[in-house]
């Protein structure tokens, strides 16, 4: 299991997530970021006075994915978020210890299998009808 | 009496005192050398004053012409600062509407408008529109020379008029940006600025309000509108509309049939609540245009009116949103009302409040079609300014030869005046008055579409209309103008300059 978490362009988003759910990925954590890379200083202008913004607005995307999952992940995100200017942002990969579900207590691997509401209502509604 | 007698004697002892007698002497000293004073001022000089005065003429009576005048002038100028009020609604309406990386660009974009609407109208543009030419445009008193001092035979201070028109046409010019916002170069705004303010408005409006123009002359029944839904709405509308289609859609737009919707609002708070300081305006758009306080049945009428159609074309939205979503939907009631306010301009006067029900009712539905008219068009327009503008204009216009209701003429310096009444299709006053309405709404709508078009398309070919595409994805507040409109929202370390290697390279 890895953690992928990777900063990118706030207007690559719709693009990213869009590949991210094709790729298969629908457990994602957006953040609103700031930060600090290669590309050039913004200027702004308070009452005449001119000033640098030395930080860019930015999103970072966070997703735990099983083994198989990780380099379909990586690819989707870097062929959807790249356009090829300095300030893309990054993708960074980390081994992750532990996974929990916290509504059923599953672990690990099947804690990160994907589930639906409506799938949930549909299981749930199958073992009422049993019982 | 003990009482008076303790006085008494203290007296008699503190007379023996030198000190207290020397006070006392100085103390009626003083009071009868200002007594002095006072009566030989009385003798001297405010007696015979009042004698004199008493002895000349009685002051003569006031013209009552003189009295008409003042009262209307005051009318009209409390209307024009109304009306310039709704420039704070405009734009807290569309930067409500809008997304916050383009919030100070809507802002900016409102004052310089307004201060090229200014100089433009003072030295040519109410010279186009107001004084006599030709049918189709004015061709006297450029910079407001020559003029007399009121205006044609509204007895209205000449300048108090302009400021009232002057307000008109800024509002026109403020629509115009609502459907351009979030990705108009802003060169390119203050040159279709000028091309709106000082040539298309003033010159098709001279058409329906000018002294001559050839609609308000028009024979059998002349073209009315009575405070703007075509000369102010419409034309606005339809620049704006020739403005989204020369700037083509925001970057990310995605459209209805393409599975998207429209971009989410940043704040609906200042955008409601922008609204409903245009609503507040309009009490000075309308009744002011009697340009007549002593009209007073008129001036009541038109703010009933006003009132009515802006809540009935509210109230039609709203269910309308909710008939079709299932929620009560905030931005749609909005420029419902607003729609119904710019359909009751033109026929506000002539209608009575059944009809005024029925205008609001139409306001808010064609503003429905009008959004989704664009939307499958795929024609990317902000805050719907073409749809609340141009098609309730055009509805409102239409609306007169429908519902006048036969009984209401044109407003006078000292009243009513009831020799020649507008009747619609519905008070028995056949096709004739829908006719008129329907030439003149053709006319001003297709003429400002193909000049505004060209207007465009020539800002278009100097290269300053859009801004380019990372300046459009960072946002124009930043692109344009240096600055963001909520700073504090973003991690931005602006304070240092001394980490930064351009800052450096800068300074250098």
């Amino acid at each position: 299991m890895k953690l992928i978490s990777c900063v990118i362009r706030p207007d690559r988003l719709p693009a990213v997530k869009e590949a991210l759910f094709r790729a298969g990925v629908t457990g994602i954590t957006i953040t609103r970021a700031s930060g600090h890379g290669g590309e050039r200083d913004t200027v702004t202008v308070r009452r005449g006075t001119k000033l640098l913004l030395q930080f860019h607005e930015k999103v970072k995307i966070e997703m735990a994915c099983s083994e198989p999952f990780v380099e379909a992940t990586i690819n989707a995100i870097v062929d959807s978020a790249r356009t090829g200017m300095v300030g893309d942002g990054k993708i960074f990969v980390q081994q992750l210890d532990r996974v929990v579900r916290i509504r059923t207590g599953e672990r690990d691997n099947a804690a990160l299998t994907p589930v639906t509401v409506d799938a949930v209502q549909k299981h749930s509604l199958q073992l009422a009808e049993k019982n | 009496m003990s009482k008076l007698r303790s006085i008494g004697a203290r007296l008699r002892t503190n007379w023996k005192d030198p000190l207290i007698r020397r006070h006392v002497g100085l103390l009626f000293l003083g009071k009868a050398i200002g007594l002095g004073i006072v009566l030989t001022l009385i003798t001297r000089w405010f007696l015979p004053a009042m004698l004199g005065a008493q002895a000349a003429t009685p002051a003569p009576a006031l013209d009552p012409m003189a009295t008409v005048n003042a009262i209307n002038t005051v009318w009209t100028l409390v209307a024009a600062f109304l009306v310039f009020g709704m420039q704070v609604g405009f734009v807290l309406l569309e930067a409500g509407f809008a997304r916050s990386r383009e919030s100070v660009n809507i802002l900016v974009e409102g004052i310089a408008d307004t201060c090229i609407c200014g100089v433009t109208f003072w030295l040519w543009g109410f010279a186009f529109m107001f004084e006599p030419g030709n049918g189709f445009i004015g061709l006297h008193g450029f910079a407001l020379q020559g003029l007399a001092a009121t205006y044609g035979t509204t007895g209205v201070a000449l300048l108090a008029f302009w400021v009232f028109q002057f307000a008109f046409a800024d509002t026109c010019s403020t629509i115009t940006s609502g459907a351009m916002i979030g990705r108009c170069g802003f060169i390119g705004d203050l040159l279709y600025s000028v091309g709106v303010t000082g040539f298309i408005y003033p010159i098709i409006g001279h058409w329906a309000w000018g002294p001559d123009g050839w609609l308000a002359t028009m024979g059998p029944i002349a073209f009315h509108d009575f405070a703007g839904s075509t000369v102010v709405h419409t034309i606005g509308g339809a620049i704006s509309l020739a403005g989204a289609i020369a700037l083509g859609p925001r970057l990310g737009r995605v459209f209805k049939r393409d599975g998207g919707g429209p971009m989410p609002a940043h704040d609906l708070i200042i955008g409601a609540a922008g609204g409903l300081i245009l609503w507040f305006g309009w009490y000075g758009f309308n009744p002011g245009s009697t340009l007549s306080a002593l009209d007073t049945a008129g001036i009541g009428r038109v703010s009933f009116n006003t009132t009515l159609a802006a809540c009935s074309a509210g109230l039609t939205s709203l269910i309308y949103s909710y008939v079709r979503t299932k929620k009560w939907d905030l931005a749609l009631t909005t420029n419902g009302f607003l729609a119904g306010l710019v359909a009751i301009t033109c026929p506000c006067y002539w209608v009575d409040p059944v009809g005024a029900f029925f205008i609001g009712i139409g306001g808010g539905l064609v503003v429905v079609w009008g959004i989704d008219a664009l939307e499958y068009l795929r024609i990317d327009d902000p805050i719907g300014a073409v749809p609340v503008h141009m098609v309730g204009g055009i509805w409102g216009t239409l609306s007169l030869g429908l519902f006048a209701a036969g009984k209401y003429g044109a407003p006078t310096p000292t009243g009513a005046d009831v020799s020649t009444v507008v009747s619609g299709l519905f008070y028995g006053g056949g096709l004739g008055v829908l006719k008129a309405q329907l030439i003149g709404s053709v006319a001003v709508t297709a003429a400002t579409f193909v000049a505004a078009m060209g207007l465009m398309y020539a800002v278009k070919a100097t290269g300053t209309l859009r801004v380019s595409p990372e300046g459009e994805l960072e946002g124009l507040d930043l692109a344009e103008h240096g600055s963001s409109a909520y700073p504090e929202y973003m991690i931005s370390g602006s304070e240092s300059v001394i980490l930064s290697v351009s800052a450096k390279d800068e300074a250098a």
